[in-house]
């Protein structure tokens, strides 16, 4: 299931984000944030909290509407500083842009009330168009990726937090999006069920599929990602490869990495 | 708050839309053109609709052997029918809905002892009267205290709202109660909690008669004045009350109206100083039991045919207004919010009884003339729509919002979200307060019999009137209701399962 662009299209960053800006009241907490994702690799957003990070995340799939800046997913791109003043036209534009995107929540947000293979095979079938089969084969095939096999007919309530969120991430993945956002995805989890998650999205990562994730789990970060952004105050304090976090330039970078070191 | 307002609301209202027009295709549409006869213009047999209690005995009943309305009233209004080449069909309803039933045009004359007065004169058509009688004063049976009008000054009456007898009681300065009819007047009287109540001789004597009640008795005579009593039409029928009064002069003449007299009271009441009226009691002998057991099936089958089909019509009405009415308020649109929180608004904050009557008695004058049972389904579904819309909004609303978000993040619109993801939970959460919405309209439909629609409770009341069986016959009643609502409850209890099986 590699992402691999076969098109002869000259080969640019997947995402790509401009000058986002967003306040909630009159408190701004994004001042700016620049960004690229280039295809098939594993971005690590951290920062301390309140630093922006998952309202960047939200950005790219809209469930947050940013003020200023612009977002790229392949080959949708939203300018929310020019929104179209039509309503339908601007609804496409979204609608385009989220359906590049598979989201995976902190709190896995599972639909209650129906089965683990029902909630993969609703966006498929119910949004795709896709025939009932094929995405109950794709389904099956995603369930065994994430270590499910045989819990098909379970409903979300009774599965443990980390096959929850391992049901959350199968759910995004049914929708072949691009790129994968994971918000903070371990942290709502007992202490002894992440490590199981984590292993699912490290193979995420070797199979090739683009991954945005909001994170704390430093050394998690540091072993996965190609990319790591390191937020604070609403802009990218600073940006690298994963030796960023073993030797941070940014004195508050450093403090933050103590802090979570020591933590975790 | 929806993760992104703007989101599918071209949707949004077409999905509204549609659930109006489904409300509008599940109200039973009147037909238009009811059988009067003001607007039969073939000379022929018109049909002539009858407005009369069937609880106002011995005029207007339900003959406990045979289960058909008779009297005294039925009996000559009959007669007249023959002579004037009508057909009849009757509505039997409380007195006080017997005047706005004629007003509204649901009735086309009145035959139940409606007194003549001035006050009446002026807005409606009287025949020539085929009643003679007199008012009587009824008391306790150890009250000696009243025995003239004068004796009424700051004692309490019990009357029906628009009978002509109230206006007798007033005008001797009682304090007057309200009630459904004599039955009610004069249960009151035996337990002490009114001191007084006037009503027509005739209609008192037949009452003593029947229930052999020793608790009241006659005072006196409420003033020297003959009450003279007559058929009632509107102001417009001129031709159908010529038409009777020639009827009953043919019937006086030939000796109708005297031997239907003469077989109800051994007198002829029918033409001044009628002389000493004997009534032998429209019903006696009966105990309470044969009362129920004769009770049982009309009341059955008046539940079957009434109660349940007006609970089930009007609730399923009633959750699509208030899917539709939940949905507007939570939208992002003014012309969406600000209609359906006034809608909301006006039915919990005005009486059902009211808005049965705006409904019923109201609409006609604009135009809009439904039939009882269509009247009495749409002002239920209006008022069940009401409740239940913030039963449903409140459910919605308790739905995570995390479950809107991965609705959105996996593509789905407005529709789609509501529809799959967010209406099935949130029907989990609003059963049970749906259930008592559900119960409560159950009971409410006993009022539907002001507007004249003969449910389970009606039902009971007229068999009360002529058995004056009171306890038993409500007791059984009562019964019947929360037969009923245990059914209810049953399923209620199915459905949360079912719709729970999710959740450990």
């Amino acid at each position: 299931m590699t992402q691999d662009s076969t098109t002869s299209s000259v080969p640019t960053s997947l995402v790509e984000v401009a000058g986002l800006e967003k306040s909630f009241g009159d408190q701004q907490v994004l001042r700016g944030i620049d960004l690229t994702v280039e295809r098939g690799t594993a971005t690590a957003l951290l920062g301390p909290s309140g630093s922006g990070k998952t309202t960047v995340l939200r950005s790219l799939n809209v469930l947050e509407t940013p003020d200023r800046g612009c977002v790229r997913i392949g080959d949708a791109a939203v300018d929310f500083s020019a929104l179209s003043r039509d309503k339908g036209e601007r609804r496409r534009a979204v609608k385009a842009l989220r359906a590049r995107s598979g989201m995976v929540f902190q709190a896995h947000n599972l639909f209650p009330h129906m089965t683990v293979l029902g909630n993969l095979i609703e966006g498929p079938t119910q949004v795709q168009g896709r025939t009932r089969d094929e995405a109950v084969a794709d389904a099956r095939a995603l369930l065994e990726q994430v270590g499910l096999t045989g819990r098909e007919d379970a409903y979300p309530a009774q599965l443990s937090g980390g096959q929850q969120q391992r049901v959350g991430i199968a759910r995004a993945l049914a929708l072949k999006p691009e790129v994968l956002l994971l918000d903070e995805p371990t942290s709502a989890l007992d202490p002894e069920l992440v490590g199981e998650v984590l292993a699912v999205i490290r193979d995420l990562a070797a199979q090739g599929w683009t991954l945005l994730i909001v994170t704390h789990e430093v050394r998690f970060a540091r072993d996965v990602a190609d990319q790591v952004l390191f937020l604070d105050g609403g802009v990218i304090a600073e940006r690298g490869g994963p030796e960023v976090l073993s030797d941070p330039r940014q004195e508050r970078t450093r403090r933050f990495l103590a802090r979570m070191l020591e933590a975790g | 708050m929806l993760p992104e307002p703007s989101r599918g609301r071209r949707r949004c209202v077409s999905v509204l839309l549609l659930l109006a027009s489904l409300a509008l295709l599940l109200t039973p549409v009147a037909p238009v053109s009811a059988a009067s006869a003001t607007s039969a213009s073939t000379p022929s047999r018109p049909v002539v609709r009858v407005g009369t209690e069937g609880t106002y005995p011995p005029f207007s009943y339900i003959d406990p052997k045979t289960g058909d309305l008779t009297g005294f009233d039925i009996e000559v209004i009959r007669a007249v029918a023959q002579k004037a080449g009508w057909d009849l069909t009757f509505t039997k309803g409380a007195f006080d809905s017997l005047f706005p039933a004629l007003d509204a045009g649901r009735v086309d004359v009145l035959a139940d002892q409606i007194s003549i007065n001035p006050d009446r004169s002026a807005h409606y058509l009287f025949t020539t009267p085929y009643t003679y009688s007199h008012g009587v004063i009824v008391t306790a049976a150890d009250n000696h205290d009243i025995t003239t009008l004068a004796d009424l000054k700051g004692r309490t009456a019990a009357q029906s709202q628009t009978s002509n007898w109230t206006q007798v009681a007033k005008d001797a300065g009682a304090d007057v109660k309200y009630v459904d009819g004599l039955d009610q007047a004069a249960a009151l009287l035996a337990q002490g909690r009114v001191d007084a109540t006037v009503n027509d001789n005739i209609a008192v004597l037949d009452y003593l008669a029947s229930s052999g009640s020793k608790k009241i008795k006659i005072a006196g005579n409420a003033g020297n004045e003959v009450s003279k009593q007559a058929f009632a039409f509107r102001k417009s029928d001129v031709k159908l009350r010529d038409q009777a009064n020639q009827a009953l002069a043919a019937l006086t003449k030939d000796g109708t109206l005297a031997r239907i007299s003469q077989k109800y009271f051994r007198s002829n009441v029918t033409v001044p100083n009628s002389g000493n009226v004997k009534v032998k009691g429209s019903d006696t002998g009966r105990s309470s039991w044969q009362v129920v057991k004769d009770t049982a099936w009309p009341m059955l089958r008046a539940m079957v045919k009434g109660t349940i089909p007006l609970t089930i019509v009007s609730f399923i009405c009633g959750l699509v207004i208030a899917l539709a009415v939940a949905l507007a308020r939570l939208s992002s649109y003014r012309l969406l919010t600000v209609p359906s929180r006034a809608y909301v608004s006006i039915i919990r904050g005005t009486p059902l009884l009211v808005q049965l009557f705006i409904v019923f008695y109201g609409l006609p004058e604009l135009g809009v003339d439904l039939p009882s049972f269509v009247a009495a389904c749409l002002a239920l579904s209006l008022n069940v729509g009401g409740y239940a819309a913030e039963i449903i909004r409140a459910a919605v609303l308790a739905v995570p919002r995390g479950q809107f978000e991965a609705a959105t993040t996996i593509g789905m619109d407005y529709g789609q979200t509501m529809r799959r993801i967010v209406l099935p939970q949130a029907a989990r959460i609003a059963v049970p307060p749906l259930s008592n919405t559900l119960l409560s309209l159950v009971k409410d439909t006993s009022l539907a019999s002001v507007v004249l629609v003969l449910e389970l409770f009606r039902e009971a009341q007229v068999a009360a009137a002529v058995s004056t069986r009171t306890m038993a016959l409500y007791c059984l009643a009562a019964l019947y209701y929360w037969v009923v609502c245990y059914v209810i409850s049953v399923g209620q209890h199915a459905l949360e399962r079912r719709l729970g099986r999710y959740t450990t």
